[in-house]
């Protein structure tokens, strides 16, 4: 998105967020949070700056965004965010916006955000990442995108789901834990 | 197993037990005489993440007074140089082969191993503590015990039903100046208490920040990682450097938090107990990949008693050590500690971990008669000894630990969102705020989960 077609405050965060100057940039991430939700979808374009403490600090900006419109009786604010963030789900978006997307949604989101999370299960570099946002996420739409997941998802990743289901409360009958079964064999011989 | 292999209390008591009553009375030359076990009758026990505070807890337990009580026969880490050498280290005091593994589970199976030293990042503590304990080992585990209240709820759920002994490595509370310190405390020579002041020196800042990339050839990056979503790895996250990872390490309130309000948890009578608000603030790095605090004011209100501990995070904020006479132990670890306020006076320790030192007014107070007398740890190995082989709830109990843990994620919590916290102890739980409240757990990685 074209800076100067930003309004005041977000072209601002944004041109902060860019500064070649770490304390500025810092100021501004420490700050985001009033900003608010026109910020999001600004801030997820600079997440891929070339520049990688650039791109870091639009990340924690925008986490200060979500952790800030999450606090209580802040429910439009909270939405608003939702609703930015949502979007940031869609294939267009680089993986690394579409992860930390998830997990912010994980925070902050209701059923609004099942759907285009549960979207992200057909993805194999973001599944697991869905997964476990669909385990966070409350409610029954959330469990129920878990059940219909165990279901269409490849074979290879039921276990997972199973993982979720159960942590959900919910029992998984032919898909034992894995947790106590090792499999990483080491090179190192022992020594004599 | 354990049963056939437990040494029984006459046992223990007439070697390392004897040492107990008296620990400051007995030279290691007499604690060497008949009363062992043989060696087939030791303890075995093997290291969960071979870093250098892994062998340096090995190296403890060889100077400790349970030194021929406990071998040491499989070690295990996520990087390959790592184990490589402790395996080599060890194998220069075992008796047994010691069996390196990349993969910790493999030592859960080994019906033969009693015992796990766990001295991994933060974020491993709760899966492989529950874990063990679901395999029936005792475990020793650094602190702080969780990361998250989920994990420390789950963690006293696995050690109390499979009934094994578990010791957190808070040795603060097993010092000889903290004794002297609680029991001068607990008698009311600074009256009621109110206040417990605890400060500490900053985390660090990255200031050499670098981009992401291939993790390195001998490192199983997603074995290290572990229950943590993923992430492309980074060399700034470790060795050592995930101390300064919010959601591997937590910053110093998690890693010296755990030893200075453990020991004013113990110390106040308070473990069990629980805060009825936090709130924190602070300051975050301005550049790097390290996000912990860097500085950090976190208020914890207690109720019924009421009290107030606060957790002061700043440069410069230590109380001067105090000096000490030629023969005396000099104070170490000026840097952190605490200071107690009460209505007929203060009293100041330094340290907290493995290095506790009161104040002269303590170590000299002599208690008169009907003086209240305090647990007296003889050590912190010994005291998870003593639980292994009586069943005793140790001095570092896994209850304890995640109590006080607790305070270090509530804090940590509080910084994050940027706002006070109401918790309820009698739940566990956050109260009133939606956020936080899903932040008291994180979904864990398939397959390293609770």
């Amino acid at each position: 998105m074209p800076e100067e077609k930003l309004s005041g405050a977000v072209a601002d965060l944004i041109a902060k967020i860019r500064d070649k100057d770490p304390k500025v940039r810092a100021e501004a991430r420490d700050n985001a949070g009033n900003v608010g939700a026109p910020a999001v979808k600004p801030l997820s374009s600079v997440m891929t700056d070339e520049n990688f403490e650039v791109a870091r600090e639009a990340e924690r900006a925008l986490w200060k965004i979500v952790r800030h419109a999450g606090r209580p009786k802040a429910d439009s604010e909270r939405k608003a965010v939702v609703t930015e963030l949502i979007p940031l789900l869609g294939d267009i978006q680089p993986v690394r916006v579409r992860r930390e997307a998830m997990w912010m949604l994980s925070e902050i989101a209701g059923d609004e955000a099942v759907a285009p999370v549960a979207a992200q299960l057909s993805d194999k570099e973001l599944r697991e990442d869905a997964r476990m946002v669909l385990e966070r996420l409350p409610g029954q739409r959330s469990l129920a995108a878990l059940q219909m997941a165990l279901k269409t998802v490849p074979e290879e990743f039921k276990i997972n789901i199973a993982q979720s289901l159960r942590a959900r409360g919910v029992s998984v009958p032919g898909l034992p834990s894995q947790k106590l079964v090792p499999t990483r064999k080491t090179d190192v011989k022992p020594t004599e | 197993m354990k049963n056939e292999k437990r040494i029984s209390r006459r046992q223990f008591l007439a070697t390392c037990g004897a040492a107990i009553g008296a620990p400051y009375l007995i030279g290691s030359g007499v604690l060497a005489e008949a009363g062992r076990p043989g060696a087939n009758e030791r303890l075995t026990t093997a290291l969960i993440g071979a870093g250098g505070r892994g062998r340096g807890l090995l190296d403890e337990i060889r100077r400790s007074k349970i030194a021929d009580f406990i071998q040491c026969v499989a070690v295990n880490d996520v990087d390959e140089n790592r184990l490589a050498d402790a395996a080599k280290w060890e194998s220069r005091w075992a008796k047994r082969p010691v069996t390196p593994y990349r993969d910790y589970r493999y030592i859960l199976e080994r019906k033969d191993v009693d015992t796990v030293v766990i001295a991994t990042p933060d974020h491993w503590h709760a899966v492989q503590t529950v874990h063990a304990a679901e395999c029936r080992k005792h475990m020793y585990v650094e602190k702080p015990a969780c990361c998250t209240i989920e994990e420390g709820k789950a963690m006293v759920a696995a050690v109390s039903a499979n009934k094994v002994a578990c010791q957190v490595g808070s040795q603060g509370r097993s010092q000889p100046e903290a004794y002297l310190s609680h029991r001068y405390l607990v008698n009311g020579n600074i009256g009621h208490i109110d206040k417990v002041w605890c400060f500490h020196y900053p985390s660090p800042v990255d200031n050499n920040p670098v981009p992401d990339s291939e993790p390195p050839p001998e490192l199983d990056w997603d074995m290290w990682l572990g229950p943590l979503r993923w992430r492309p790895y980074n060399r700034r996250y470790l060795p050592g450097s995930f101390r300064w990872m919010m959601e591997s390490g937590g910053g110093q309130i998690r890693d010296r938090g755990a030893h200075v309000m453990s020991c004013a948890m113990w110390w106040m009578g308070a473990d069990g107990t629980g805060p009825v608000s936090v709130e924190a603030t602070g300051t975050s790095p301005p550049r790097g990949v390290w996000d912990s605090a860097v500085t950090m004011n976190v208020t914890y209100t207690f109720k019924n008693p009421d009290w107030v501990m606060t957790w002061n995070q700043q440069e410069g904020n230590a109380p001067p050590a105090e000096e000490r006479k030629p023969g005396e132990d000099r104070i170490e670890r000026p840097g952190y500690g605490a200071v107690y306020h009460g209505t007929k006076g203060t009293f100041t320790h330094w340290g907290g971990d493995g290095g506790t030192w009161a104040e002269r007014k303590a170590r000299e107070w002599v208690p008169p008669a009907g003086a209240k007398d305090v647990y007296r740890s003889p050590g912190h190995w010994e005291d998870w000894y003593e639980g292994i082989t009586t069943g005793k709830k140790t001095i570092m109990n896994i209850e304890a630990a995640v109590g006080v843990a607790n305070l270090c994620v509530l804090g940590n919590l509080s910084f994050l969102l940027g706002r006070e916290l109401s918790w309820d102890q009698t739940k566990r739980e956050i109260v009133g705020d939606e956020q936080a409240r899903r932040l008291v757990g994180r979904p864990q990685r398939h397959p390293y989960h609770l």
